[in-house]
């Protein structure tokens, strides 16, 4: 108690143990500074994937389409046609009459509106007994009742008032009635194509049973002047030994036609200037009970035909180069996909332009599929009457269809990356033109109608390839090396070596690139056998000197102080390495001599060798001189992670070890290593992730090439150097820019679950091998 | 300080009881750098029993005892003179491998280093680095040693944990068992029980007590209680040098120098 009342618990603390206000708000903020800090950087590590993602999410969405208002016209409608805004359209009936509406509602009238109609001008007798309407084009072609044919076009003047709303007018424009067909026979199809070697105008008539097409090529200037005459390519007949003629189907290109008969028969003819030329006939569904064709409709390209069987099996059927059996290599037809199967029997397949989609209605359903990947994008119930005609607009963003009840339904399309898919990117996909599927990037070419080809495979191919050399030549040198320095090196000459490999961790990669696509790339063409022999003796010189070293009497080499081996080493390997390439000449000539395909003579050349004997391509920039130098900038990393493990095993261990009678190589085998391995695991996954996100190495030494091959004489392109090599050219938005930003996130996913499994297995060592 | 202290001879009761001297050091002297370590020392430890280096820290203990082995190897700039003989051969002879010195002459450690892997493996180490792969063999010399260090009992059923999960006396004892399953002639036990507690302590002592049936064993130790209870003969050291050595009793009850009664008596050390 005396103790109490001589310390009264309201007695002030002495000013010597206060702690000043100033120290504990300092410790305060900058506790909070650094929590804050520390939350910012998963913050940001988690945004970016967050972006990543958000930027490759509209890739897999599928397309979207809204309704809009349908347009009342009337049920004898067959064709129609509508302008660039979808604000005027019209319908065509079966007397070629014109009867243009409303969409919208105006100030002048209201939606609905009748704002024109139009009838052709025919001579008494003449009767329209065909038409056919382009929409995307405004073109109604009349065939008449005896053989004639009238090209109808239409276009819209667009006039603005002051307040800037915009008018359209239909302005119609029609050809004189032309002969085109046998006199006097009725047209009973036609068929007007505006390709880009001319106008081509085809039309059926039947004699006698039989069908015969006439197909002509027509002045520019047909439909508006009417100056001059067609050029009739010869008529030809098609029905003279199947029986009749189901469908044509004419590619905007002109020049050629498709021809299907009822029983299942394609038969493909080519129209040059003068005549028509039969090239090939097939049946895609030759192999089916039923087979003839449901439906058919030609791809944007024209060098596609999708096809439905009556049973709701679809195929795509392609025009590619294959090997004939007199081994010419020919383009013809062959079928390049097997599709979904539909629900019901095709009534209609309808193209897209711009890209590779089409509409198939069947079964009750309209479905938009990308030809190219197969994906469906898009399905819907389809209207309950009969389908008459589907047009998607020149822009892929609005789809009109007309249905026997004579309603124009539409609907405004928002797919903005149509030839994406799961398949696109991982799959081996069958692109037009190709003889075989194949994982193919090919992001932008010369030509417009071109179809970008986004396959990432060959590009993490790539990547795993470039890391795999990269690492090939890396690891076991760092390894070796950082057990070497920490466990047998003089502390003296190891103070230096260490600093400096730290030193060239800090070497800029693009000076690596540039060394190694522009100094080393041509020596080690130059010198390609000789390098290879100093490589494949280095090591078993190294080794036969150990050897040799060891069965030296002990007193010889007691005379050389512990960690000075080297000095012995290095002259005999040097020696050995000099050896080797002074025998290369003589190796490459006795082993490797090919006979020149341009001179004939026989030549001692390695890459020639290579080339001819591997069947495999060499290039100067590959996959052995990346390595090499890849593995420069991992070597310093990954040695400065496992010498720190290494030297950070406790030497009460290696003493035990010694003491045991272990050598020095069995202690640092059985000892060191296993306790250190936790680290060197550390260090190689680092150098992994330092070689697989390596960008401006592989940009400036690989060549960049996307191809899939094991060959280590030629080049790769890495999803890191794609990036970078495209990105500037990529427009933002666009599939080919959300594609690099996969490319990242595929690579984000490579790097992360790697190295998330190492750490696990880093976790595991460490367990296993703790010290106490 | 005696001069002749550091070269006495002893002729202890080794002689009387048929023993021959085992492990002979002559006028051994010893350098790191340019520091003297040792300074001429003289000793001979007879055959299966147990001897005490005793003395203050830098005496220069031990430094002898790593060099029995010839551990102090791996250091730099180190010089000898004179020499050490085991079993009638010197150590330096350079027909001798460094290795299959130390494959005769077995150490233990102050502190307990057993490695990051299975009490299995760690017992039968010396023997597979050897070349041993007959698991049988193995087997046998695991539970041989480990029952010889008296720890077999507590560990039998957990052969395959990791042996650092063992406290600190069982990582001891587990130390010795590694150190004579290959059996090796001489036992070096450098301030064993430093470490651990008094009931640790006392079963490592027991367990010298039955080891020296079969090996030579020498000790390094700082407490005297545990000198005067394990060996058979003690030797101070002071300063690098060897300053008496002779029969345990003698050392402890009679010892014939005044260094060594100042430091026994606790006056300095």
């Amino acid at each position: 108690m005396s103790e109490n009342s001589k310390h009264p618990p309201d007695a002030p603390i002495p000013a010597r143990f206060q702690v000043s206000r100033f120290t504990l708000l300092a410790d305060t903020w900058m506790g909070r500074l650094i929590r804050f800090g520390g939350i910012s950087v998963v913050a940001a590590v988690i945004g970016m994937l967050v972006f990543l993602i958000c930027q490759v999410l509209p890739l897999f969405s599928g397309a979207k389409l809204e309704p809009l208002s349908p347009v009342s016209f009337e049920k004898t409608a067959v064709g129609f046609g509508e302008d660039e805004y979808g604000e005027l359209p019209f319908t065509c009936d079966q007397t070629g009459t014109l009867v243009f509406r409303r969409a919208y509602s105006s100030s002048a009238s209201a939606p609905g509106a009748v704002v024109k109609t139009w009838s052709p001008t025919l001579t008494p007798g003449q009767k329209v007994t065909a038409l056919r309407t382009y929409p995307r084009d405004g073109i109604v072609v009349l065939g008449l009742s005896d053989g004639n044919v009238i090209e109808v076009k239409v276009t819209y003047k667009i006039t603005f008032d002051e307040k800037g709303g915009r008018t359209p007018q239909p302005q119609i424009l029609a050809s004189p009635a032309q002969p085109l067909g046998r006199n006097l026979l009725p047209c009973l199809d036609v068929w007007s194509v505006k390709g880009p070697n001319g106008h081509l105008v085809i039309c059926r008539q039947q004699e006698a049973g039989r069908d015969f097409l006439t197909a002509a090529r027509l002045p520019e200037k047909f439909a508006s002047a009417g100056s001059g005459l067609p050029a009739p390519v010869k008529a030809f007949n098609i029905a003279s030994d199947i029986p009749e003629l189901e469908r044509v189907l004419v590619p905007s290109t002109a020049d050629s036609v498709i021809v299907i008969r009822k029983d299942g028969e394609v038969r493909v003819y080519t129209i040059d200037e003068e005549d028509v030329t039969f090239l090939q006939s097939f049946r895609p569904f030759a192999s089916l009970p039923d087979s003839r064709i449901a439906a058919a409709g030609l791809i944007f390209g024209n060098v596609s035909l999708v096809v439905n069987s009556f049973s709701g099996v679809e195929e795509v059927w392609s025009i590619y180069p294959q090997v004939q059996p007199d081994g010419q290599s020919l383009r013809r037809w062959g079928k390049i996909h097997d599709c979904d199967a539909l629900a019901g029997a095709g009534k209609g397949i309808f193209p897209a332009v711009g890209n590779k989609c089409y509409l198939t209605v069947a079964g009750g359903r309209m479905q938009i599929r990308n030809m190219t990947n197969g994906s469906l994008r898009w399905d819907a119930p389809a209207p309950t009457s009969e389908i008459r005609q589907v047009v998607f607009s020149r822009n892929y963003d609005r789809l009109t269809v007309l249905s026997a009840d004579g309603v124009l339904r539409r609907w405004s399309v928002e797919d903005y990356h149509p030839e994406a898919s799961w398949n696109t990117f991982f799959g081996k996909i069958w692109y037009e033109g190709a003889s075989a599927p194949a994982y193919t990037w090919q992001s932008s070419s010369g030509a417009d109608e071109f179809e970008a080809k986004y396959s990432l495979v060959p590009l993490l191919y790539g990547t795993i390839k470039g890391t795999f050399y990269a690492l090939l030549f890396a690891i076991p040198i760092a390894l070796l090396a950082a057990i070497y320095v920490s466990q047998f090196l003089r502390p003296e000459l190891k103070k230096i070596i260490k600093p400096t490999m730290e030193i060239m961790a800090s070497l800029p990669s693009v000076v690596l690139g540039f060394l190694a696509g522009l100094w080393l790339a041509p020596i080690v063409d130059a010198n390609l056998l000789p390098l290879i022999c100093i490589l494949a003796a280095l090591a078993p010189a190294a080794l036969t000197a150990g050897f040799a070293w060891s069965s030296l009497p002990q007193p010889i080499r007691r005379k050389v102080g512990p960690g000075w081996e080297f000095a012995y080493l290095i002259p005999f390997v040097v020696f050995c390495g000099w050896l080797a390439w002074q025998s290369a000449p003589l190796i490459e000539s006795t082993f490797f001599s090919v006979k020149d395909v341009a001179s004939g003579q026989n030549i001692s050349d390695f890459r020639e060798w290579w080339r001819q004997n591997s069947g495999w391509s060499y290039d100067s920039r590959n996959s052995i001189v990346v390595g090499f130098v890849m593995g420069f900038a991992v070597i310093p990393i990954v040695f400065t992670i496992a010498e720190d493990a290494l030297s950070n095993v406790p030497d009460a261990l290696v003493s035990g070890s010694l003491a045991l009678g272990a050598s020095r190589w069995q202690t640092v085998w059985s000892v060191v290593v296993p306790t250190a391995i936790s680290g060197i695991v550390s260090g190689i996954m680092i150098g992994f992730g330092r070689a697989v996100g390596e960008t401006m190495i592989v940009v400036m030494a690989t060549g960049n090439t996307p191809v899939m091959e094991a060959n280590p004489f030629n080049g790769m392109r890495t999803l890191s150097a794609n990036i970078a090599v495209e990105l500037p050219e990529a427009a933002v938005g666009h599939t080919h820019y959300r594609a690099l930003f996969l490319g990242a996130c595929c690579l984000f996913a490579l790097t992360f679950v790697i190295n998330t499994f190492a750490e696990i297995l880093r976790q595991r060592l460490r367990e296993r091998y703790k010290v106490v | 300080m005696n001069p002749s202290a550091s070269r006495i001879k002893v002729q202890p009761a080794t002689e009387s009881e048929g023993r021959k001297d085992y492990i002979r050091i002559q006028d051994y002297g010893f350098w790191y750098g340019a520091k003297k370590a040792l300074d001429a020392i003289s000793l001979d430890v007879p055959e299966r029993r147990v001897v005490a280096f005793i003395g203050p820290s830098g005496c220069g203990k031990s430094t002898l005892l790593r060099n029995l082995n010839r551990m102090n190897d791996l250091v730099d700039g180190i010089r000898h003179e004179g020499d050490i003989q085991i079993a009638g051969r010197s150590i330096y002879d350079p027909g001798i491998e460094v290795i299959s010195l130390r494959r005769r002459v077995g150490m233990v450690f102050q502190k307990s280093n057993p490695f990051p892997k299975s009490i299995y493996d760690n017992v039968v180490y010396a023997l597979r680095i050897m070349g041993v792969t007959d698991r049988a063999l193995l087997d046998e010399a695991c539970e041989t040693s480990l029952r010889k260090a008296a720890l077999w009992d507590e560990v039998k059923d957990r052969l395959n944990d990791s042996a650092l999960g063992l406290s600190g006396g069982q990582m001891q004892r587990l130390c010795i068992a590694r150190a004579i399953a290959n059996r090796p002639e001489i036992l070096l036990m450098d301030e064993p029980c430093s470490a651990l507690d008094p009931i640790a302590t006392g079963k490592i002592e027991e367990l010298i007590h039955e080891l020296k049936a079969q090996f030579t064993i020498v000790i390094v130790t700082h407490s005297m209680q545990q000198a005067a209870r394990v060996s058979d003969h003690t030797a101070f050291f002071y300063l690098g040098k060897l300053i008496e050595y002779d029969t345990t009793e003698k050392i402890f009850m009679n010892p014939s120098q005044a260094q060594t009664e100042a430091y026994i008596s606790g006056r300095f050390g």
